[in-house]
């Protein structure tokens, strides 16, 4: 087994970015029409690592008295320690994430570590399965996986020191590290997972160590589960700085358009997602097609996972079937390290869609609500918290709801443009990483606090 | 009086005006509806803290709106029990009008009731998402700016971050006990301008954005200046 590698802090402010909502695959084009798509030499090779920003470098988005108020908030932490600790270093949206907090963190003198735990394929095996059964699949707890489970804990439990002030153990691989909680420090879970429908034994079996703990992070109010313990909420945020997210020239924009035979003289409709059914891709192609009779428009596709993924592949294959020979519906394959691709497609769409059936918070529709994008989502999951109805975009709930409100912005761009400029506001004021900040400092004071009483 | 005869710009300031700011953290509580009778329930036993983050604290996560928002009670009255009658009377009270969390509580809770009493069908039928109750944990910090004149305040007006306008300007009647803010006391009891402390009491907070109520104080405070 290969231990896997420790981020430090240098490592964090280097690490690749890893679009949140895509697994790593190898990329192709779905060639539906080859003469109009030519592979761009951006997809060939991921990018050189960008280092991530300092806090200044939000200044000029959330202005300066935001910033000040993070280093008064600070001020009061200033000499505490902090260990967060998590299961890998790269990929994934906790990574992600993580890669930039801690170094603001530290930039704020509150010395934050990053530990990342070590363990074999069949730990990680044990606990993917447990991650889908926490989401509601079908699961049999085997006494052997509960076994594997806990020996890895107790092995990362003898390997690593935790003489932080505050420890914060991110999802349920290292829950049960809470077991090496000694004198006054404070022990915090941050799960990021949607836990609103529990494997009720998996649930049972990791439940006794998340009430050992000082309290519980939750991503959306509907994940919170009943517990003895001060259960906080914590919204995952974007990085206003990332490839994903930064503002492009249009003539950067227009290349990615070129690059795809993307029409920008024509209205365009977006959904960026992997090809899942949670995702309902499907759905959107039923409703663009529903939307068209009456109003001209392009629907755009772009996601990943359907080349390692062999469900990805069969949705991707319902996804074309149901699109048939439309020249107007455009469906891209991408690698995951097509942030600058997916960011230019967003800032290219009239209005983007995220219609999904279930969901954990949706940073997709948090992406396009930061470029502007009037956004029609899905009432699931995390997207109630973004979308208020009618105001920052609009929630449907079926493909004829979606179909409408296609239209009905196509055709009200004044409303739809309204929609954008408030939903770009809400997610400066509640889902920039800059806010991120804000909360964990927070968080961070008000465990100490608990720790003086 | 010597306000009366005392140019502004020459006044001092019995006491420097501090501007603070405040930083919340949203709990998640064990209270939760999905009928508007167990929201009733909930609303009657609830922490203070959780009426205080779905009236006062919604309205500033929502300060860019200038319209259709006014507290998580109304909005949830009409988008996941479709009750606009209701909606529209939750939406019409104004947290300005209180000055303590539990008189806040009551009114809606009264209103409530009289709506429910009369709609008793209402009253049990499913809501499309469930209401979760959370708090609002709060820390106060200093922003670092001091106000010793009133160009000085008119300064730190512009400087400070919305989230210090909403501490001094709406959350401050909590704190207070008084039908006023922050900076209208300091404007009445501290500097002597009283008529620019009751004109900023008039600004509307419902039909503007935090920014916009801001750039208002400013001019207000401004035309107290020439």
């Amino acid at each position: 087994m290969e231990p896997m590698k420790q981020p430090t802090r240098d490592s964090n402010r280097g690490a690749p970015e890893i679009p949140s909502d895509q697994p790593e695959t190898s990329s192709r084009v779905v060639p539906l029409r080859p003469e109009r798509r030519k592979l761009p030499r951006s997809w060939e090779t991921p990018p050189a690592p960008v280092p991530p920003p300092h806090l200044d470098d939000y200044q000029a988005i959330v202005g300066a008295a935001e910033i000040e108020e993070l280093r008064f908030l600070a001020r009061e932490l200033q000499g505490k320690t902090v260990k967060m600790v998590s299961s890998t270093a790269v990929g994934g949206g906790v990574a992600e994430m993580l890669n930039r907090l801690v170094p603001l963190l530290s930039e704020l003198e509150v010395a934050t570590h990053w530990d990342v735990i070590t363990g074999g394929n069949d730990f990680f095996e044990v606990t993917k399965a447990f991650h889908n059964a926490l989401h509601g699949s079908d699961y049999e707890l085997t006494r052997q996986a509960q076994e594997i489970f806990l020996m890895y804990n107790e092995q990362n439990r003898q390997r690593m020191q935790f003489p932080e002030d505050v420890v914060v153990i991110h999802d349920p691989q290292p829950a049960a590290l809470i077991r090496a909680r000694q004198g006054k420090s404070r022990w915090a879970w941050r799960c990021h997972i949607d836990l609103s429908n529990p494997h009720p034994q998996v649930w049972g079996f990791l439940r006794p160590f998340i009430e050992q703990y000082d309290a519980a992070i939750f991503s959306s109010q509907s994940f919170a589960r009943q517990l003895p313990i001060p259960q906080y909420l914590v919204y995952p945020c974007i990085d206003p700085l990332s490839e994903k997210n930064r503002e492009l020239e249009d003539s950067a924009v227009q290349k990615v358009c070129d690059e795809f035979g993307i029409n920008r003289r024509r209205p365009i409709v977006t959904q960026v997602s992997r090809f899942d059914r949670l995702k309902d891709p499907v759905g959107v192609v039923q409703a663009f097609k529903l939307a068209r009779k009456y109003v001209d428009c392009q629907l755009v596709l772009a996601g990943g996972g359907a080349s390692d993924d062999p469900e990805g592949a069969t949705v991707l294959k319902e996804v074309q079937e149901a699109a048939g020979n439309d020249p107007d519906i455009i469906i891209l394959d991408l690698p995951p390290w097509c942030a600058l691709e997916i960011n230019a497609l967003q800032r290219a769409s009239t209005l983007v869609v995220q219609k999904s059936i279930k969901e954990g918070f949706g940073l997709t529709v948090t992406e396009a609500l930061w470029k502007g994008k009037p956004t029609i989502a899905g009432a699931v999951g995390g997207i109630p918290n973004q979308i208020v109805h009618k105001l920052t975009g609009v929630l449907v709930h079926s493909v004829e709801g979606c179909a409408y409100q296609v239209r009905y912005l196509l055709t009200h761009p004044e409303f739809a443009a309204q929609l954008g400029r408030n939903g770009h506001e809400h997610v400066k004021e509640n889902f920039l990483m800059t806010t991120n900040v804000r909360r964990w400092l927070l968080l961070i004071q008000i465990l100490l606090r608990g720790a003086q009483a | 009086m010597t306000s009366a005869t005392v140019p502004t710009l020459q006044r001092t300031p019995a006491k420097p005006f501090y501007f603070n700011t405040s930083a919340h953290l949203l709990r998640i509580t064990r209270q939760r509806a999905n009928t508007l009778s167990e929201l009733l329930d909930a609303l009657r036993e609830c922490p203070d803290d959780s009426i205080f983050q779905h009236t006062f604290r919604t309205l500033q996560e929502h300060h860019f709106l200038r319209e259709g928002f006014s507290n998580d009670f109304a909005h949830w009255a009409l988008s996941a029990c479709n009750e606009p009658s209701l909606a529209e009377r939750l939406a019409s009270v104004d947290v300005r009008e209180f000055t303590s969390v539990p008189e806040l509580r009551d009114r809606f809770i009264q209103i409530l009731e009289k709506y429910l009493q009369r709609n008793l069908e209402a009253a049990r039928r499913r809501a499309d998402e469930t209401f979760y109750f959370c708090a609002s944990d709060t820390v106060v910090v200093p922003t670092g700016i001091v106000a010793h004149t009133m160009h000085e305040f008119a300064e730190g007006l512009r400087r400070v971050s919305v989230h210090s306008i909403h501490h001094h300007f709406i959350e401050a009647r909590l704190r207070l006990k008084l039908m006023s803010n922050d900076f209208s006391q300091w404007l009445h009891e501290d500097v002597g301008l009283t008529e620019t402390a009751r004109a900023l009491n008039r600004i509307d907070i419902y039909t503007a954005t935090l920014e916009d109520v801001r750039g208002q104080i400013v001019r207000v405070v401004e035309r107290a200046l020439t």
